[in-house]
């Protein structure tokens, strides 16, 4: 009797005492166990059976970055994918970059008001992609903000991350020469986007009625050329010099494409009602 | 059978099924291509298993119970979203099956019919508090009560209301009300044109990221959605808290499906077995997740319209089934520029029609029945439609208990006996009526009349036996009219032999009047 009681307490004291280690322990290892804790990465996401709200959206953004065509198709009206201009699913610098979250809301001239993050990507859909504008509470839109918050982990709120969007080149004292983009164009560029600008294989057609339209920020030279300087050729970022790419971003700028949203609202409806 | 009407029958389902099933999607939290998958999979499944010309699909009451089932536990239209809608609609499935196995289709005989127009009424009502969200254009948000958010969107109108989205809405409504004047059944097609057209008109005067209305968009549209729900562990474990949903849901689609049948059995001379119409919900709505869509039930408005047209064989719901597919094949590029405020403005004329005066008019007479739809219709209104479902339910149970514990009881007496006659069924729960007067009667030869009595059980035995001991004590003494079934009942479950029993039979009556 006596025996069993004091093992008991001994085994009491011992399960407290190995409790109070545990404790300390894990105080102790808090901040490395919090520095350790990283972000699961998203390879780590894709092949988890199950995830919760925030997750599954993360996953359904990525799915969505990747494979806009398939995933959003609802609201894209041309045969790109947001990959296409982020690349590496948003995770290049100087290559539009997703991690911008804590950018939002600020103020753009492009509509003159507030805008928070669900604003910015539904304007991606209505002038990049050319299709229509999700509303605010859309699955799609909620993905991929959820998305652009994980990419953004890290990031300090308000500041601009590093190499947000793309360079802004030096003026050249020159200007952009669109025969000389189509010299550039043809040698560089058509093996990946067609001689006609319609895209080869997976590569996206840079013009055409399968393109951004006319209201896109790639439609701006400036923006275009900064873009082409220092991704493109793909796998030879910033192989072509600053006159070079403004030349093909002037180039790209005069063939036709989808008409803005903004401006010539009877030509959009045709646009969209005929095939 | 006349396959001609069956077809077209079929062909003005369909017509009529596709703005159903894109806004009742929207009802249940999903993209509108699950809405139409479950137009065209749904359909087929419970007219080719089953026996009627009842039109199925998806369904109103249903797909709030739906879209208020999963919305706790997963964002609006989201991937973890749609599993959970897949998992509750397998257990909705696999709850009418066991429905089925146990032959349960009588049980819903049990719900009164004033409960099935309540919960139609209270449907409708959130149905036309839901379609403001859309033709107003405001970002869902939820209040506990209704007023609430009618008193958020008088008060900050000016910053909430999109012109743009009120003005399709209205013209949508417009027009189906002037419609509704020239077709009864074609008046919803008038509505959504009329929203169509005006959308054009916005979109060509204002673009897109002005206006900022909402369109259905390009829907990515199989013939053959096939999909495997994702069950494993985790789902299983955090659907546990959609359990009394799917009762709910399960007991919701068959009791308006079992409610249409019965009409239709009632009315038509069709051959219809109740069971396997129980057999087809319930494995339809099993199937639902493997084909991309969600469950449904019988739908009375698109019931109604087939059995207007003559259809009588499951024949019609199979063509419109198939007219869907076809339907949406060629409309898909047309309805990517409708606007979902004009959706919304038919789906307000929907749930404005099932809220009818008519109805309270109609249980007015009936006090007991007018309780059961008002209480239910407040219930869902203020707490919601499964809390209505559960008042309706436990409202028809009580009256329906109250009505059969109920005895007739008549009493004649002369100077020397008194003769009690009993009406009703006579068992545990109404033995107790018969104490009172027993306690008056006491003094007196009693002779209890019991051949108009449907049931009597052990506590009715027990009953007489003890009232007969304590009327001897009196000296009096008591007996028993019965028929010969009855007689030989009672000697089974033991009466006391110091009652009397005495036959209703002619001959016997011959004796007596000697």
């Amino acid at each position: 009797m006596n025996l069993t009681r004091s093992l008991i307490r001994v085994r009491r004291r011992s399960a407290f005492l190995a409790s109070v280690f545990a404790a300390l322990a894990a105080l102790l290892l808090t901040p490395t166990a919090l520095a350790q804790q990283s972000l699961p990465s998203i390879e780590q996401l894709v092949n988890e059976p199950f995830l919760d709200d925030y997750y599954s959206n993360v996953v359904y953004g990525y799915q969505i970055v990747n494979d806009t065509q398939h995933f959003a198709s609802r609201y894209v009206g041309n045969a790109l994918n947001c990959k296409n201009c982020h690349l590496n699913s948003g995770t290049k610098a100087d290559a539009l970059p997703l991690n911008v979250a804590g950018m939002y809301p600020k103020w753009r001239a492009k509509n003159g008001k507030r805008n928070g993050i669900g604003l910015r990507i539904r304007e991606c859909f209505v002038y990049s992609m050319d299709g229509i504008m999700p509303p605010d509470d859309a699955p799609e839109v909620l993905a991929i903000a959820a998305y652009v918050t994980y990419l953004s982990q890290g990031e300090v709120m308000g500041a601009e991350p590093e190499g947000r969007g793309v360079p802004t080149l030096p003026a050249t004292g020159y200007d952009p020469n669109p025969a000389n983009g189509r010299a550039v164009y043809l040698e560089q560029c058509a093996s990946c986007h067609g001689e006609q600008g319609g895209g080869v294989g997976d590569m996206p057609p840079v013009w055409g009625m399968n393109s951004y339209n006319r209201g896109a920020g790639m439609n701006r030279i400036d923006e275009a050329a900064g873009f082409i300087w220092a991704n493109m050729p793909l796998g030879q970022d910033k192989s072509l010099t600053h006159q070079q790419a403004f030349d093909v971003a002037a180039y790209l700028n005069l063939q036709y494409r989808p008409a803005d949203p903004r401006q010539s609202k009877f030509l959009k409806l045709l646009e969209d009602l005929l095939p | 059978m006349n396959w001609r009407t069956e077809v077209f029958a079929g062909v003005v389902g369909a017509i009529l099924v596709i703005p159903q099933g894109i806004t009742f999607a929207y009802l249940a939290g999903l993209q509108p291509e699950y809405g139409l998958y479950g137009a065209i999979f749904v359909t087929l499944f419970t007219s080719f298993l089953g026996s009627s010309s009842m039109m199925s699909g998806p369904n109103t009451a249903v797909a709030i119970l739906i879209g208020s089932a999963v919305l706790p536990l997963a964002g609006r239209g989201s991937p973890v979203y749609i599993d959970y809608v897949f998992i509750l609609c397998l257990m909705v499935g696999l709850i009418q099956l066991l429905f089925w196995l146990v032959r349960g289709a009588r049980i819903f005989q049990y719900l009164s019919p004033s409960a099935i127009s309540g919960i139609s009424a209270g449907a409708g009502f959130l149905i036309v508090m839901a379609s403001l969200d859309s033709i107003l254009n405001l970002s869902t948000f939820n209040t506990t009560f209704f007023y609430e958010k009618l008193y958020i969107i008088v008060s900050d109108a000016k910053d909430l209301i999109s012109p743009y989205s009120l003005f399709i809405g209205v013209v949508t409504i417009a027009g189906g009300f002037i419609g509704r004047r020239y077709s009864h059944r074609y008046f919803l097609i008038v509505a959504v044109a009329c929203g169509y057209l005006a959308g054009m008109l916005v979109s060509f005067i204002w673009p897109q990221p002005v206006t900022e209305l909402e369109y259905l968009g390009r829907m990515p549209l199989q013939w053959l959605p096939l999909h495997v729900p994702t069950v494993n562990i985790e789902y299983l474990m955090t659907s546990i808290k959609l359990i009394p949903y799917a009762l709910t849901i399960a007991f919701i689609g068959l009791a308006q499906s079992l409610v249409i049948v019965r009409e239709l059995r009632m009315t038509t001379d069709q051959e219809i077995d109740l069971d396997k119409e129980v057999y087809a919900q319930g494995l339809a709505n099993f199937l639902a997740p493997f084909f991309s869509t969600f469950a449904g039930s019988g739908s009375f408005n698109r019931s109604k319209a087939n059995r207007s047209l003559g259809a009588s064989t499951p024949l019609s719901g199979i063509v419109a089934a198939g007219f869907v597919l076809l339907l949406i094949t060629f409309l898909g590029p047309i309805l990517t520029y409708m606007p979902m405020a004009a959706m919304a403005g038919t789906l307000f004329i929907v749930g404005l029609d099932m809220i009818k005066w008519s109805d309270v008019k109609h249980y007015a007479p009936e006090r007991p029945e007018l309780v059961i739809y008002l209480a239910t219709f407040v219930g869902i209104v203020f707490f919601g439609l499964a809390t209505g479902i559960a008042i309706a339910v436990f409202l028809s149970v009580s009256v329906f208990l109250l009505r059969i514990s109920q005895l007739d009881l008549s009493v004649e007496r002369d100077a020397s006996q008194a003769t009690l006659k009993v009406k009703g069924s006579l068992f545990y729960a109404s033995v107790s009526h018969l104490t009172e007067q027993f306690r008056t009667l006491r003094d007196q030869d009693l002779t209890v009349d019991l051949q108009y009595t449907t049931h009597i059980d052990q506590s009715a035995v027990d009953f007489f036996t003890h009232e007969a001991g304590s009327m001897a004590t009196h000296g009096t003494a008591l007996t028993l009219l019965v028929n010969d079934q009855q007689r030989a009942f009672l000697l089974s479950l033991g009466l006391s032999d110091t009652i009397t029993l005495r036959s209703t039979q002619p001959d016997e009556g011959d004796a007596a009047s000697e």
